[in-house]
């Protein structure tokens, strides 16, 4: 079948090809014999001059020139030669037959249409300028919200009398700047917490004469230290606990009794320019923020010596928990603090004495006693990780009611 | 007339003014030193053609001179020495392959070369005494690199022609008389019967002249593209070069001719020779074998 249909197609091909054929031999030959061109030896003839021939050869000659010096181009070949010579080394371009391309297609289209110059012109520079333009939005919209943030923790300060500063200045040494009116005025016991409040209050807004003041004050860069060193470390809030500092408290534990409202107050201090430090996380200042005024209302309203010693008595591993359990304690705290009790991992702890003691704890109860990073502790841990959260999370003695036992941890 | 002969005057000067702003280095010429040499090639190539051809033809014309190696050229032919030295510089190359391409050998080339540079500064002087520099005829319708080829290749043409006629016509006369011969002799060969082949050659003859009218009566471009393929042996790719056209285009147009010719053949014998349709018919196709054979 498909052997007929070869046959079929060549021979039609073939009588095709032959019906051209038969003039096409025929002319070869008319070609073989010497053409006798009508201009040869005829010396009057006007033959194209160099200047037709190089303009017929870059085809630029227009249209009825050319049919002019095409009609003598088919009979002279003194000038054919010469123009095949031109046109062969003129490198002409010729033009390409405009083929009819195949109707493309919708997709096609709408794709080529995305890549026009008018698009590429217009589109795509708008399309940027949109894109910059929603950037700029994003950007401006995340600093409102830390602006808002921030006046709202100027807000709570005021509220509650406590000063701050929204220059993000490095941790120390402005820490150390801003410290010093409040130290100043820290030596003399006589002064009221309100006082003391207000005066880095004021100067808040002018941070050089704050460092001027400093520079000014007299006291040691020693005692400085020694006091805003504590009141970092007593503070439950988001300060970054300085491992030093409890061994510092140790040093001086009778020092801190007679200082302990006003530090009080520098303690809510500190933690807020570090916070202002770490502009980005807005949600923690918030919770700080509540955090440090419980805290404050706490010491102010317990017996002040009782509850510090308790939180400075903090052991140095426990100094360097992590900020996002430091959080959590204060979102907990938050939450559920009636000044008693706190809530780790879904348990009620109240404080009693340097104990937290858990609400599920009865007397009763068989209880097993532990030593943090003792053996034995450690290996209660590793198989309930629980207990270790909320061993971590509460200072002092601990007493968990874990599995229907309990424990008491030192 | 006056009227629209003073329009076309405007049309050119103004062209000429294009041309200057136009030109990356108008070498100083004035607006009054190019229009001449622009009226020139419009008298060339518009005027002649058609007188009453539009001033927009005339302007788009003068728009798409070359700008650059008009304003070169006529600086030149006015003594311009900068512009001889860039004229040189930039074309001593051209003229050189130029030369080498005409010539037999690189002797011949390089003498080839210097009478182009000769003739170009005009060391030949006319009957009044002027310079007779070839560069007065560059229009600048075409490149001045394809003019100078052109000036070189008419210049070996015409020497070597010049050279050669007598030679050559000898020549071409004994070839042909050989060539013609084998020709008949090949068309004979194929045929056995001597009064058939008698016949047979009769046709041949008329076939053949009936070709050769057919040929004549074709369009100019048309029969231009027969010479160049069948008489100058180009390939279709040269030959669609010559005519501005892709080589498939020159295929297609080629094909087309042949019917044509064929067409055009056959009117011929029936209307004057009295052949019959079957008659022509059967003559190609002998016609063609014989062809066919003496080919292979």
């Amino acid at each position: 079948m498909s052997a007929r249909y070869g046959w079929e197609i060549r021979s039609n091909k073939g009588m095709k090809q032959e019906t051209n054929n038969e003039v096409d031999l025929l002319l070869r030959r008319l070609g073989r014999r010497p053409e006798t061109s009508i201009f040869d030896g005829n010396g009057d003839v006007e033959h194209l001059d160099a200047d037709e021939l190089s303009a017929y050869a870059e085809n630029v000659v227009p249209a009825a020139a050319r049919a002019r010096y095409t009609e003598h181009l088919a009979e002279c070949t003194r000038c054919r030669e010469l123009i095949v010579q031109l046109s062969s080394s003129a490198g002409v371009v010729p033009f390409v037959e405009t083929v009819k391309p195949l109707a493309p297609s919708a997709l096609r289209k709408f794709l080529a249409s995305l890549f026009t110059p008018m698009v590429l012109r217009y589109a795509v520079p708008a399309l940027g300028l949109i894109l910059v333009a929603a950037i700029g939005l994003f950007v401006l919209r995340q600093k409102k919200n830390e602006d808002a943030s921030i006046a709202q923790n100027v807000e709570t300060q005021k509220s509650t009398s406590i000063t701050t500063t929204n220059s993000p200045q490095p941790e120390a040494q402005p820490s150390t700047a801003f410290d010093s009116p409040a130290e100043n005025s820290a030596g003399k016991p006589g002064q009221s917490s309100v006082a003391l409040a207000n005066q880095p209050a004021a100067a808040a807004p002018n941070a050089p004469t704050i460092a001027g003041d400093t520079a000014d004050a007299s006291r040691g860069a020693a005692a400085k230290k020694e006091e805003a060193q504590p009141v970092v470390t007593e503070a439950p809030a988001p300060a970054p606990p300085k491992p030093a500092t409890t061994s510092d408290e140790s040093k001086r534990p009778a020092e801190a009794e007679a200082r302990r409202e006003t530090s009080q107050e520098r303690l809510a201090n500190e933690p807020r320019v570090q916070n202002t430090v770490d502009v980005a996380k807005a949600e923690d200042r918030k919770a700080a923020e509540v955090e440090i005024a419980k805290a404050r209302s706490d010491a102010e309203a317990a017996s002040k010596a009782q509850t510090f010693s308790g939180i400075a008595s903090v052991k140095p591993g426990a100094a360097s928990r992590s900020r996002a359990q430091r959080d959590d304690d204060a979102v907990e705290k938050d939450k559920n603090d009636d000044g008693e009790t706190r809530t780790v991992a879904g348990r009620k702890f109240r404080k009693q004495g340097d104990s937290w003691i858990d609400t599920a704890y009865s007397s009763v109860r068989v209880t097993t006693n532990l030593t943090r990073g003792s053996e034995q502790y450690r290996a209660l841990i590793a198989d309930e990780p629980g207990i270790k959260t909320i061993a971590d999370q509460l200072n002092g003695e601990v007493v968990v009611v874990w599995k229907g036992r309990a424990y008491r941890i030192r | 007339m006056e009227s629209s002969s003073r329009q076309i005057q405007k049309v050119l000067n103004d062209g000429a003014q294009r041309l200057l702003v136009r030109a990356s280095d108008s070498r100083s010429l004035a607006r009054e030193q190019l229009a001449p040499r622009i009226s020139a090639a419009v008298d060339k190539y518009l005027l002649r053609d058609d007188p009453q051809i539009s001033e927009a033809e005339i302007a788009k014309f003068i728009d798409e001179l070359q700008a650059d190696d008009l304003c070169l050229i006529i600086a030149c032919e006015r003594g311009d020495e900068n512009a001889w030295n860039d004229l040189v510089e930039r074309f001593t190359a051209t003229v050189r392959s130029a030369a080498r391409s005409a010539s037999s050998n690189e002797d011949a080339a390089e003498d080839l070369a210097q009478s182009i540079w000769a003739e170009l500064y005009g060391l030949r002087t006319r009957k009044d005494g002027t310079p007779a520099s070839k560069l007065a005829y560059y229009s600048g319708r075409g490149s001045l690199a394809g003019w100078l080829r052109a000036v070189v290749g008419q210049l070996a043409v015409d020497t070597f022609r010049k050279q050669s006629r007598l030679v050559q016509t000898e020549e071409d006369t004994d070839l042909d008389r050989l060539a013609h011969d084998a020709s008949v002799g090949e068309v004979f060969a194929g045929i056995p019967n001597p009064e058939e082949s008698m016949s047979n050659r009769f046709a041949q003859a008329d076939m053949q002249q009936a070709l050769n009218k057919a040929v004549q009566e074709l369009a100019a471009e048309d029969r231009l593209l027969v010479k160049l393929y069948y008489f100058d042996d180009l390939r279709l790719r040269e030959a669609g070069a010559v005519l501005g056209v892709h080589e498939a285009t020159a295929s297609r147009r080629l094909t087309r001719i042949q019917t044509d010719l064929r067409k055009r053949v056959t009117k011929i014998l029936i209307d004057e020779r009295g052949w019959t349709q079957t008659e022509t018919e059967k003559s190609f196709a002998e016609v063609a074998q014989h062809l066919d054979i003496a080919q292979i």
